[in-house]
């Protein structure tokens, strides 16, 4: 048997790489797209999509609810649909939910596993790892406050409740702004929790009572103490939702300590609380030992 | 380590402690080319130096560069280089070792499909090419060890940082994955620190040693000036042994004497002057050897 005279040997196996690098910052976006995608389950078994299909159920829900109403009820107002104000407050659950059982698969499996010491032997350093992190858990719930909005949005212009023309602009900035807004303060929540162990089922607790405990505490303390106000600014749920309300200049139905607050003060204690998280979860792990 | 060409890695006087424990007190090496074995018990400071190697911990005292470099201020760029499998076992367990392979690469800064070629290739080369797409979980400890080799080579680094690559391994897997990691070194062209405290493991592979107790450097050697140490020879009998002694030593010979063996001190005619003096007193001779030494004595000398 001859071989062919332009024959060629494919598949060498391992040999030296001369190929191209990427830049050290694409480790950031790796790892961010990774993290991004074992959070949602995406690469895993089907046990690991159930929660995030339900969290992005219970978040959209109300959107399709609301936009299935006004198209088949044809005499509807606008006013009796959810509006894009009170939508934070809808989906409280959802946000609940993935702040506390999907959000801190981002950070403790890697501290459980080992990775993170792999990680960090390579070009990355501990604040770029997290702002990977924090970059993967941002994104992801981003698809919960803003995703559900933009489909109402699209929805109501296309079935004619849309905003005008001229109006749309300024309500897509507002959706933008709100689910950042809402993303960053339970994303930095969860962040901050998530450092402190590494086992899921303890930050999930932990992030459950962070949520529940100082709302339902100082909410007593003003009501029954005459505590200031201000103090509800540590109801962190209710302080989303209520800065959601601003944005979009609508005025919540119902009567809380944080809604006697002024707009910026309301602004000032989420940006308190969302700085205070990451600085929490930074602080943690300059201090923690990766290296076994 | 004179003759050797210039350093990988150069140690002065580091220093680290912890709280009041003093790991490193003033470590001074020079690791050059090819294959080097960090020796050391338990506790000796192997793990420490790596982890300044790496820039993952900060020093106390000294200089430290890796390829030029300080790794506690360029971290980032020396990390980038380096190939790491670290001491434990633990992996994230449902991650396929292709896909975990294939992420570190990524990692560090392989484009995807560049990433996912050589994940596959570095399975295959490590003996794991039809075990690849098994999760992590469902392997042994010896599989593990060679997905940790396997991660720390896929990117072609300059420089693979091993930490106890046999830890755990039975005798058969750690005969392979010697073989593996002097394969990977010879022909790959990556220069390999591998920490060990099995000094046959250190003799078998490596090119040199550094041999650290109590956070210094004890000795630091190629192994061929291991290997070379006094001239001489050694000799081994069934009996008599004291009577041998006298014979040579009556025929000038510098001879000194363990049980029933005799290290004769270097000299021409050596080797004929035992012949006939262990023919004239008819005993059995048993060992006839040039005088050697070991790593074991090597260490042994510096330990006690």
């Amino acid at each position: 048997m001859t071989a062919a005279p332009d024959a060629r040997l494919f598949d060498l196996g391992y040999r030296s790489y001369d190929g191209p690098r990427e830049p050290p910052e694409r480790a950031l976006a790796t790892l961010a797209e990774f993290t991004a995608r074992r959070v949602l389950g995406l690469g895993r078994g089907g046990r690991h999509k159930v929660l995030p299909a339900i969290t992005l159920a219970i978040a959209f829900l109300p959107a399709l609810a609301s936009v299935l109403f006004s198209v088949i009820a044809e005499d509807i107002g606008v006013d009796e649909l959810i509006s894009y104000g009170e939508y934070t407050f809808f989906i409280g659950s959802a946000l609940a939910l993935f702040t506390s059982l999907l959000a801190p698969e981002a950070l403790c499996p890697d501290r459980r596993s080992g990775m993170l010491g792999l990680y960090l032997a390579g070009p990355l350093d501990r604040t770029r790892y997290l702002a990977a992190k924090g970059a993967a858990v941002v994104g992801v719930m981003l698809l919960i406050t803003i995703g559900p909005l933009l489909f109402m949005f699209a929805a109501f212009v296309l079935a004619g409740h849309g905003p005008s023309l001229g109006d749309a602009p300024l309500l897509l900035v507002r959706i933008v702004a709100s689910g950042i807004a809402t993303a960053l303060l339970y994303a930095a929540l969860s962040m901050a929790v998530s450092s402190f162990t590494t086992r899921r089922a303890a930050a999930a607790v932990a992030t459950v009572l962070l949520l529940a405990v100082p709302a339902s505490v100082v909410r007593s303390a003003i009501e029954s103490a005459d505590a200031p106000n201000a103090l509800d600014l540590l109801s962190f749920p209710f302080v989303a939702a209520e800065l959601s309300y601003r944005i979009f200049g609508e005025m919540p139905d119902h009567d809380s300590p944080v809604t006697k607050l002024s707009t910026p003060v309301v602004a000032a204690g989420l940006a308190a609380a969302v700085a205070l998280g990451f600085l929490v979860c930074w602080l943690r792990y300059r201090r923690l030992e990766s290296f076994r | 380590m004179a003759e050797r060409a210039p350093t990988v890695i150069s140690a002065r006087g580091v220093v680290k402690r912890y709280g009041q424990t003093v790991a490193l007190a003033g470590l001074d090496a020079d690791i050059g080319p090819g294959i080097t074995g960090l020796l050391g018990s338990n506790g000796a400071g192997k793990t420490t130096f790596i982890s300044l190697v790496l820039g993952l911990r900060s020093r106390d005292g000294g200089e430290l560069t890796v390829q030029g470099r300080d790794p506690a201020t360029a971290g980032i760029e020396v990390r980038q280089r380096i190939g790491y499998a670290p001491e434990h076992h633990d992996l994230p367990a449902e991650l396929s070792a292709t896909d975990l392979v294939r992420h570190l690469a990524e990692m560090h800064l392989l484009p995807r499909r560049a990433a996912i070629q050589r994940a596959n290739d570095a399975l295959w080369l490590v003996g794991l090419g039809e075990e690849r797409f098994r999760p992590v979980a469902t392997m042994s400890t010896g599989q593990r060890q060679r997905v940790k080799l396997a991660a720390a080579i896929a990117h072609d680094p300059e420089l693979v940082l091993l930490d106890e690559p046999t830890d755990g391994l039975d005798p058969v897997q750690r005969t392979e994955m010697l073989a593996l990691i002097r394969r990977i070194g010879s022909e790959f062209g990556m220069h390999i620190l591998v920490s060990s405290h099995h000094l046959e493991e250190v003799e078998r592979i490596c090119d040199a040693v550094v041999i650290v107790e109590a956070g210094e450097v004890v000795h630091a050697a190629t192994l061929a000036d291991v290997r070379r140490g006094p001239e001489g020879l050694v000799v081994e009998v069934d009996e008599r042994a004291d009577e041998l002694a006298s014979v040579l030593a009556a025929r000038g010979f510098e001879v000194t004497r363990d049980g029933d063996v005799l290290v004769l001190g270097a000299a021409q005619d050596a080797y004929d002057a035992v012949r006939d003096a262990v023919a004239d007193l008819g005993v059995g001779l048993r060992r006839l050897e040039p005088r050697g030494r070991t790593l074991e004595d090597v260490y042994l000398g510096t330990s006690a």
